[in-house]
């Protein structure tokens, strides 16, 4: 009995032995790497997954071939990346690379402000690619001015409305340049049977459980509502929802709703369902210019004769066109941590591997693929994917892990989805940018998310009839007592700071 | 004064030779103590040391300077849950659905394994039994979304039929007034089946003399069923009845999470969701440990009263 224990605890011991031995080669392994360039890097990366599974290892290879790394990806689904992340930089289980997309996250930003990262401020004009970084994204980027990693860049504004185009043809109806246009569309899509099967089973605005996602924001947009904040010339700060606009924003929903032509039960409706609804017909306008493809995919062998048209250009009557900035460009940032970072030598070729991931070879690997396995260009020179599973499968969750999705322009095969993308660059043009995000409010960080909450319900009931103007002006109220006063002088102190 | 000079020594007598009993049946018994070891080994080091992390409520926790670097804010965090508007609501959300639980839900599994137990054939009652466990196995993603597709008011089985009979549609999803209703509906219907099997082990001891006493004396099955069964269940209906007050603030996060949306927060946003949303989203881990800690607390003391109560009334309690 006695003698079993011991060899069991002997067996232990040892294993842990073993153990830590491994760990302790690793990490010379890797030093040695770092001080000879021929040798391949071992990097690790903390990285977001927008796709329901990982990519295959098809494209893994290639690029550590091409930036003579070994890459081993920690995928974080993105519907679970808030805690993910949070845990990871409570617990320190970091990577060489992390992402971090959650810009105003307080865990994230005063884990930014506390130094666990590395200032890459210094460094990235030694980089060719790094280099180009316009000065409004390396500011949009910054905390307190201190760029605390590589920012992913994209594109401006990427919101829009899809329309069913063959409906608008059946009825007669142009392709709406203003809201009075819209809102008729989706009287008719909803009232004048557009699909022509003799049943009232359309409604015009297909919608889900989002404010800034989906239509409302983009809506809000077209009623010239500022993004997120307005500034006025003193360098007063009013939250959008404290404007006029966004009162007619709600209004014009409310009417949608009231007369059913928005989806009656869009408050609890997922995206995959919002998209599952147009696919089949039963909705025919729909919010995100960059999903047309997919609702393409969606709707094949279930919608004959479909035909759509992204529209990026709405105005409220005066001509005048606006449309929401996302980040002002900056999709989060590529963060090197200090604890798994150790030396300046191991920054510099982690800045090597990210910037060559901008250059064109590596920018197709995450873009398309292989060319001639995952995609062709055709004769006109026009990109187009081979095979959309397989592209999928093993190229799709790279494509958002570029460094920049804005370095190369690809003429699209698809004429639709080369409309869409002609339009989300047209929109750089009358972007409305967010005036807070290079700026810092502490109690925003704490509270805010809590706080949009009031705003968000209080909008939603308002729409679906719930709520009247004074009970929302209440909700507005409430904000600002619960904290939103303090998050508004906050930000106006930062703004101060940043005029001088 | 003098009676406790005497029987002072004779206590520490009494004393030393308990703790060396203690000692002979640990040697005697080492084997089953061994046994034991795993167990307590698991609850030290998986329940106990993590209850060192508390202390974070009391700190402004950042992760990377840990817990010997955060900065102490004693009640900070405390005074922030008592004075947030969101208290009151989140207090009276916990407590009326609790409530619910142990009025609508709790006398559901007896009454069912009562009538289980009278069912005569053998292969009908096995079979109605594993019919009633089946939902228990399903997670709770999946019964929210059946119900989603039962209920939405855009295509959803039941509003068609409401449509059909002339009547008005009912948003069950959107409105505050419905969510209860649903929330105890989708409980009872996961859990009913699987909540009988201890009450009808329990039935199973029952010694079979007292009913064919009881018989004698002319009770019929209704009378056998309420002086025989239900008083020789009664210990585990109460131990029972403790075990889910001690539950009392854990509605389960899942289910809730996933029936919350903006329309119904004013009555769905319960304690668990908000340590979710307003803590581990935001990363502020101290007030979310505040916040658990606060209803573990209230927890333990709804136990230890109820478990006080059931001994006054006479009965064993769970320790």
């Amino acid at each position: 009995m006695t003698k079993r224990w011991v060899s069991l605890l002997a067996s232990v011991t040892l294993l842990t032995t073993v153990l830590s031995g491994c760990g302790g080669d690793k990490e010379t392994a890797k030093n040695a790497a770092v001080a000879d360039e021929s040798k391949p890097l071992e990097i690790t990366w903390l990285n977001i997954l927008h796709t329901a599974s990982p990519p295959t290892d098809t494209i893994k290879k290639l690029l550590e071939e091409y930036t003579n790394t070994k890459l081993t990806f920690n995928w974080v689904p993105d519907a679970s990346k808030e805690e993910r992340i949070t845990t990871a930089l409570a617990s320190g289980e970091l990577a060489d690379i992390v992402t971090l997309t959650m810009m105003t996250n307080s865990s994230v930003r005063s884990s930014l402000k506390s130094g666990l990262f590395w200032d890459v401020g210094p460094y990235i004009d030694d980089y060719d690619n790094l280099a180009k970084i316009a000065p409004e994204i390396r500011a949009a980027a910054s905390i307190e001015g201190v760029l605390y990693g590589v920012p992913f860049q994209k594109n401006l504004a990427r919101s829009g409305f899809i329309f069913r185009k063959d409906w608008l043809d059946k009825l007669g109806l142009p392709v709406p340049t203003t809201l009075d246009e819209v809102y008729e569309i989706a009287r008719a899509f909803t009232e004048d049977d557009p699909d022509g099967n003799g049943i009232d089973d359309t409604t015009g605005f297909g919608d889900r459980s989002d404010l800034r996602y989906s239509s409302f924001k983009t809506l809000s947009s077209y009623f010239g509502t500022p993004n997120g904040w307005k500034v006025d010339d003193s360098g007063k700060f009013t939250p959008e929802f404290d404007t006029q606009e966004y009162m007619d924003t709600m209004n014009f929903s409310k009417k949608l709703y009231e007369n059913g032509y928005l989806a009656q039960d869009f408050a609890v409706t997922a995206k995959t369902d919002q998209q599952q609804q147009f696919a089949q017909g039963k909705t025919g306008i729909y919010t995100g210019m960059v999903d047309i493809s997919s609702l393409r995919t969606l709707a094949q062998d279930l919608q004959e004769g479909l035909e759509l048209v992204p529209v990026n250009k709405i105005s409220n009557g005066d001509g005048q066109y606006h449309i929401w900035s996302e980040g002002s460009g900056v999709g989060g940032l590529m963060a090197f941590p200090k604890s798994e970072v150790k030396t300046e030598a191991e920054l510099k070729r982690l800045l090597q591997f990210v910037n060559d991931l901008i250059d064109e070879e590596a920018f197709m690997l995450m873009t398309g693929g292989i060319e001639g396995t995952h995609y062709e260009y055709d004769e006109n020179g026009a990109y187009k994917v081979l095979n959309t599973e397989l592209w999928q499968a093993d190229v799709q969750p790279f494509s958002s892990s570029r460094p920049s999705e804005i370095a190369y322009t690809l003429k699209d095969a698809n004429p639709e989805k080369q409309l869409a993308n002609e339009l989300i660059r047209e929109n750089d043009k009358f972007a409305v940018l967010d005036p807070t995000v290079p700026l810092d409010s502490a109690t925003n960080n704490e509270q805010g998310t809590e706080l949009a909450k009031i705003i968000t319900d209080a909008t939603f009931k308002y729409i679906m009839g719930q709520a009247n103007e004074a009970d929302f002006k209440k909700a507005v109220q409430t904000w600002k007592d619960s904290g939103g006063t303090k998050i508004t002088e906050e930000y106006e102190a930062a703004y101060k700071l940043t005029q001088k | 004064m003098k009676v406790s000079s005497i029987t002072a020594p004779a206590n520490l007598h009494l004393e030393k030779r308990k703790s060396a009993a203690v000692l002979t049946a640990v040697k005697k018994y080492k084997l089953l103590y061994l046994m034991i070891l795993p167990g307590l080994l698991y609850f030290i080091v998986f329940k106990y040391m993590p209850m060192g992390g508390l202390v974070i409520a009391f700190q402004d926790y950042q992760p990377f300077l840990g817990i010997t670097g955060s900065d102490w804010v004693g009640f900070k965090h405390f005074i922030r849950l008592f004075t947030e508007p969101t208290f009151m609501m989140l207090l009276r959300n916990t407590l009326i659905l609790f409530a619910m639980n142990i009025v609508l839900f709790f006398p559901l599994p007896i009454i069912v394994a009562l009538m289980l137990n009278e069912l005569r054939n053998r292969h009908l009652k096995n079979w109605i039994q594993t019919i009633v466990y089946i939902p228990h196995f399903m997670s709770w993603v999946i019964i929210v979304s059946i119900t989603y597709v039962f209920l939405t008011v855009d295509g959803g089985v039941i509003n068609e039929l409401i449509a059909s009979l002339g009547g008005k549609k009912i948003s069950f999803l959107t409105s505050p007034e419905w969510l209860r209703t649903i929330y105890i509906g989708q409980i009872i219907w996961k859990e009913l089946g699987w909540s009988t099997i201890i009450y009808l082990a329990a039935i199973t001891v029952v010694d079979p003399q007292l009913y064919e006493a009881a018989e004698m004396d002319g009770a019929a099955r209704l009378r056998k069923t309420w002086h025989v069964t239900l008083p020789a269940i009664r210990p585990v209906i109460i131990t029972l009845l403790i075990l889910k007050i001690g539950s009392t603030l854990d509605l389960g996060f899942e289910h809730m999470y996933l029936l919350l949306n903006s329309l119904n927060r004013e009555v769905a946003e319960i304690f668990d969701t908000y340590i979710y949303t307003a803590g581990l989203k935001n990363g502020q881990l101290s007030f979310s440990t505040t916040v658990g800690l606060f209803k573990g607390v209230v927890g333990l003391i709804l136990v230890m009263a109820s478990n006080r109560l059931a001994k006054k009334m006479g009965e064993d309690g769970v320790y």
